[in-house]
């Protein structure tokens, strides 16, 4: 089978996560490009990548419970914000008003992602109850709550307006809020939480790649296709919609724990509707129900501002020149282009890569 | 032979509507047994009693010796009951293959962490499912589909397939709900060869329900005649088309007498 490596020759091969060279060979590519470019860019666009890399974790962890188990979740902002609370709170450093305890990173990473997983077990008998439109408003309801909350309970957030510092990086007991030295060469504060980002994103892509390929998901897209189908072949909705949920927490708390720790600070107005909507709409631009699909959103909504500033350098205008300050341009263009994929590409951004991809592989022929 | 699904009087009904009214039958293991009767006779009303998608207003339904009266829908299944349905119900944005180990789940046995942790052990479960189904994919002869989505399939494979999902729960018991309607006579054929075989080869009692006359006299062995949520007989096929009050229901009654 030398000459003909892409043929399978049994059902391992078929099932593997990158089951051909070419993309493994392309995987390979972007992760050497990412971290090349980690020791050239500057601050700004590492602090962008880096907010694209954990946003499409947490866009991940919406698209498990919405793309593919397809029960509407408008809460999935608050559970990111209960995961910056939890890491905020183990992690950050106290005062005499605000909780922190300082605590090793070992501790708050998953324990960040343990607490909004129950928090999600515990309400998800609400989309055992309820479907579609009645689920969405219910989780409507649950944002308010969590943003009366995040707003009021000063201890822990440091109330509205104020906010409070997040999680300090220390693992094993040694702080890497000042960077250290791998050998001569020193690592950046900044350059360290990339990383960290990138190997949690990196883990997270895996899972939801491996919760595809199993029985978990199946389970969950027959649930979202076919309820009544799905339950007389043997799959229990409570259970599966609890899972869903669940995991879908535990990604979303996860991702919020490092999420802000490159700015330092969070204020918790940061959590409101507009924060939730904006992973459905980075889930649809990028294509939900797809492993790629938010991973493509996170990045085209995280680097958006950065490319508008760049255009504006290039053009040689600056900011105040231009009617528009960048966050509206850039809230303008994110809405036009959510609007034109619904109309135009339901697949979102991994409809074109779709197409991109089987046009090449049938190149130069056009079918 | 023992009883694997039994009616003890049972009774449902939507608001005034008597879909069924004290009906009581059982169903040997191992039998081919058919179902029929004109439209609204109460037949899928049935199956969605003994599959729980209804819970029956009074009466037991008991699946060997069994009252599965209160279990959910998911619970029966486990227990061995697979069913198709009469407006195809497979899950259309998946390829063949998937639709057949969606069948399979309960034979796969992990969690939802060890699923996304997709260990060794899930690995070897994942390749035996696989191999279940390509043994149901052999059996019903869809080789050739296997990685064909469903929406681009036409409506007689599309019908093969959802039976393929049901084997793939290695059922006891397999309900299905007129695999015949809308077909040719080849492709009718071909449905009633498939049965044969899933009741000769894989000894899984099979119930069914269906408009096809022909077929049905063909290849079951009982007959049960529902009109108006009411059993009007039950017996072998022979006996039935001699039937007085069976030929009234489908053919009416004579008024010139």
């Amino acid at each position: 089978m030398k000459g003909r490596p892409n043929l399978y020759t049994d059902y391992r091969k078929e099932i593997a996560i990158l089951n051909t060279t070419t993309q493994k060979f392309w995987a390979l590519i972007g992760l050497t490009l990412l971290i090349i470019s980690s020791f050239f860019f500057s601050q700004y666009w590492m602090y962008l990548i880096t907010t694209a890399l954990l946003t499409a974790v947490a866009a991940w962890g919406l698209n498990i419970v919405s793309g593919f188990a397809g029960q509407i979740s408008l809460a999935h902002g608050a559970f990111v914000g209960i995961g910056t609370y939890v890491s905020a709170v183990l992690g950050g450093v106290g005062s005499s008003y605000i909780r922190g305890y300082e605590l090793d990173m070992l501790i708050w990473l998953p324990l960040a992602g343990i607490v909004p997983a129950i928090i999600g077990l515990i309400i998800s008998p609400l989309a055992v109850r309820l479907k579609g439109l009645n689920l969405g408003l219910v989780t409507l309801g649950l944002v308010f709550i969590a943003s009366y909350i995040f707003s009021n309970w000063n201890s822990v957030t440091g109330g509205s307006g104020i906010g409070r510092k997040t999680a300090k990086l220390k693992i094993f007991g040694i702080d890497f809020n000042d960077g250290f030295y791998a050998g001569s060469y020193h690592i950046e504060k900044d350059q360290f939480i990339f990383f960290l980002s990138l190997i949690l994103f990196i883990f997270a892509g895996i899972g939801v790649k491996n919760l595809m390929r199993s029985k978990i998901g199946r389970a969950y897209a027959a649930i979202r296709d076919r309820d009544i189908a799905a339950e007389a072949i043997g799959i229990n909705l409570y259970r599966f919609k609890a899972s869903a949920f669940a995991l879908s927490s535990f990604y979303a708390g996860v991702a919020g724990s490092l999420i802000f720790v490159m700015s330092g600070g969070v204020d918790p107005t940061q959590f409101n509707l507009v924060y939730s909507v904006t992973f459905i709409a980075i889930v649809i631009v990028g294509g939900a129900g797809t492993v790629l699909g938010p991973l493509f959103g996170a990045a085209f909504f995280s680097l958006i501002p950065g490319v508008i500033k760049y255009f504006l350098h290039f053009f040689g205008t600056t900011a105040d020149q231009v009617p528009l300050h960048p966050t509206q341009i850039e809230r303008l263009v994110f809405g036009l282009l959510l609007i034109g994929f619904l109309i135009f590409e339901s697949r979102g951004l991994w409809g074109i890569w779709f197409r991109l991809r089987n046009y090449f592989k049938a190149w130069p022929f056009s079918y | 032979m023992s009883t694997i699904v039994s009616f003890k009087d049972v009774s449902l009904n939507f608001g005034g509507v008597k879909a069924l009214n004290n009906v009581s039958f059982d169903i040997k293991e191992g039998s081919l047994h058919a179902i029929i009767g004109p439209n609204g006779a109460g037949k899928t009303s049935i199956f969605n009693c003994i599959s729980g998608i209804y819970k029956p207003t009074s009466g037991h339904v008991e699946f060997k010796g069994e009252n599965i009266g209160s279990l959910r829908p998911d619970e029966i299944a486990n227990k061995g009951v697979a069913r198709t349905f009469q407006n195809i119900e497979l899950f259309e944005n998946m390829t063949v293959l998937d639709n057949i180990l969606i069948g399979a789940h309960r034979h796969i046995d992990y969690g939802s962490i060890s699923g996304i942790l997709f260990g060794p052990s899930v690995r070897e479960k994942e390749i035996e499912a696989r191999k279940i189904a390509e043994d149901i994919i052999d059996f019903l002869e869809i080789e050739e589909y296997r990685f064909s989505y469903i929406l681009s399939l036409p409506y007689g494979i599309q019908k093969r397939v959802e039976l393929a999902r049901a084997l793939a729960m290695k059922p006891e018991i397999i309900l299905l709900d007129e695999p015949a309607a809308g077909m040719n006579n080849e492709e009718t054929e071909d449905i009633a060869r498939f049965i044969l075989d899933i009741h000769e080869e894989l000894k899984i009692t099979t119930v069914l329900v269906d408009h096809d006359m022909n077929m049905v006299m063909d290849i079951a062995e009982d007959v049960i005649v529902m009109d108006f949520g009411q059993k009007l007989f039950d017996g072998i096929p022979k006996d039935a088309i001699h039937d007085k009050q069976v030929i009234e229901a489908y053919l009416g009654v004579s008024t010139d007498k």
